[in-house]
């Protein structure tokens, strides 16, 4: 049974398209001033509050991989890919119940176990356009303004994303599952993931708030890391991994149960 | 890949149970959505589920279909027991259903609609449903009349040839026509050995299409009959308009109930067969003669009493 899948895959493919492109240009913008920034980079790294370094990682600003690792896949990936995939997934399952689609789609003979994994599966379609999109752009506007990236750390970076993703996912569908209005669970599950990367880029400022970051899935997923210094955290993906499944197991036991 | 239904697919037979509930129950806090609903649906018929809106018709077809859990109670759909999502989960290849608020992908057009329904449970029918009720297919369903959405809804409930259909108001938007042709449909369908469950508020149409009905109010079942004997004690509502004012007991009959006489006008309802009535009429000078359907409620006050099981609509 892939009739939902394939369905939800075709309402996605717009959307994707849409924010891959919004993407590519916000890269492209970013590698445009990135010659001028390279110069003055010791100075605006001095200058930055540790904060803000802290939020997006940043490291070795001067070299176009710490550009990429602490500009592009921190603000790019890590914030608003993040957000869109907590939105993406709190739409799956609200939407539907309230606007009574559920009950014809659970008229066929098909589980909620199904329609839920099948819905999910469907996000399959911006994390393949964004990932293949963004990689091709980042490669190529690395290249026009001279600078080379090392294609496997760069492949990296992006396959890393993909767990990272999917526990943003998995927090929108929870939202989704949960509540009953589409416009509260997708806007609980985007504010939940912004303030946990908040709260992950304060815990880098001091060693002593290290541990309230260690909920935030952008505690895992460090661009910077695997760019600059080749450091590629399985361990960490792992862990997110185990996240989206537990996040998804407990989505399914609580739309299994409830009431439509 | 669609589910295939030959396995269910046998010779229906007339005396076994196709629905069966039994103390089906639902609240919500203090609410009774549905108070010990107890009955049963035959293979073969028709059986219409008459209320007035808000009764609890509507949550009894979602614990049929184990989009609620029952609060008590159980129920059976084609051998699954509701409670069993997996049973029930297995035998939705062989029930079609048409909600009463159809909620398809509106972006959608309507053939993509079906071909949707088709990949989980086949359409093998929809072809010859779609020369009776004719959706704009190739629009999207945004774009729909209520009508043309809930002809949609009949293809899609009926296309993949179910042994059962619940149908929720399924005439409701639908012109007079398609009402007719609705209605013979499904005469048809019980005629081939299907059974369908009928939810309606309006009682002319369940006594027109139903084998039996089911009456709820207020979430309790009140009365559980054949059609022909709801019929006989529901009668019709008349007025009639004379020339002059008239003696009431020179024109009342046996027949007449509930018989309300304002000068000329009498206003009454009539028990017996509407032929009588009109040759019985033709001695008076009559100037206009309306005979109409009761209201629901007038059948209730009038046989069922105005005790009603507690809880709300």
């Amino acid at each position: 049974m892939t009739a939902i899948l394939r369905v939800e895959s075709a309402k996605l493919v717009r959307s994707s398209l849409v924010l891959t492109g919004l993407f590519a240009l916000l890269s492209a913008f970013f590698f445009v001033v990135f010659p001028a920034f390279a110069e003055e980079a010791a100075l605006i790294e001095e200058a930055f509050p540790a904060f803000l370094a802290g939020l997006l990682g940043i490291e070795e600003l001067h070299t176009i991989e710490g550009f990429v690792g602490g500009y592009v896949f921190s603000v790019i990936w890590v914030l608003f890919a993040g957000i869109y995939f907590a939105y993406a997934a709190g739409g799956l399952i609200a939407g539907d119940v309230r606007a009574r689609r559920m009950d014809l789609l659970l008229s066929n003979p098909v589980s909620r176990e199904s329609v839920v994994l099948q819905k999910v599966a469907a996000l399959w379609v911006p994390l393949v356009a964004l990932n293949i999109g963004l990689f091709v752009v980042v490669y190529a506007a690395a290249a026009a303004i001279g600078e080379t990236l090392d294609l496997v750390s760069l492949g990296v970076a992006h396959l890393l994303t993909v767990p990272y993703l999917l526990v943003c996912a998995g927090i929108g569908i929870l939202f989704s599952v949960t509540l009953d209005r589409v416009e509260s669970a997708q806007a609980g599950a985007l504010g939940l993931v912004f303030v946990l990367w908040l709260i992950e880029g304060l815990s880098e400022t001091a060693p002593e708030y290290d541990w309230i970051g260690i909920a935030s899935p952008s505690r895992y997923y460090d661009p910077s890391a695997i760019l600059v210094h080749e450091e590629y955290a399985l361990a960490d993906a792992a862990v997110l991994l185990a996240a989206f499944l537990a996040l998804l197991g407990i989505a399914l036991f609580v739309f299994v149960r409830r009431d439509i | 890949m669609c589910a295939q239904t030959e396995t269910l697919d046998t010779e229906p037979d007339h005396d076994a149970t196709t629905i069966s509930l039994d103390g089906l129950t639902k609240r919500y806090g203090d609410v009774t959505a549905n108070d010990a609903v107890s009955f049963d649906v035959g293979a073969g018929e028709i059986f219409g589920y008459l209320g007035p809106n808000g009764a609890g018709k509507t949550t009894t077809i979602r614990l049929l279909l184990g989009l609620i859990k029952p609060t008590s109670g159980s129920a059976a759909v084609l051998g699954a027991d509701i409670r069993d999502r997996r049973a029930l989960t297995a035998v939705k290849a062989n029930i079609g259903y048409l909600p009463d608020s159809l909620g398809f992908e509106e972006r959608q057009t309507g053939r993509q609609v079906l071909d949707y329904f088709a990949r989980m449970r086949g359409d093998e029918r929809r072809e010859e449903l779609l020369e009776l009720f004719h959706p704009p297919l190739d629009k999207r369903v945004e774009t729909y009349s209520h009508g043309n959405k809930r002809m949609l809804g009949i293809v899609q409930a009926f296309m993949h040839d179910p042994d059962l259909a619940i149908l929720d108001e399924p005439t409701s938007g639908l012109d007079p026509l398609k009402q007719d042709r609705m209605h013979a449909f499904l005469e048809e369908e019980r005629d081939a050995g299907k059974t369908i469950f009928f939810s309606s508020h309006v009682l002319s149409e369940v006594q027109r299409v139903c084998d039996r009905v089911g009456i709820i109010r207020n979430g309790g079942l009140v009365a559980l009959e054949d059609v022909d004997d709801l019929l006989k004690r529901s009668g019709k509502r008349v007025r009639v308009q004379l020339a002059e004012p008239v003696d009431e007991s020179a024109f009342v009959t046996s027949e007449m109930i509930d018989v309300e006489i304002i000068d000329a006008t009498v206003r009454f309802t009539y028990t017996g067969k509407p032929a009588e009535l009109l040759e019985y009429l033709v001695q008076f000078a009559v100037e206009d003669v309306d005979i109409s359907d009761p209201q629901l409620d007038d059948i209730f006050k009038h046989y069922y009493g105005d005790d009603s099981p507690s809880g709300a609509g």
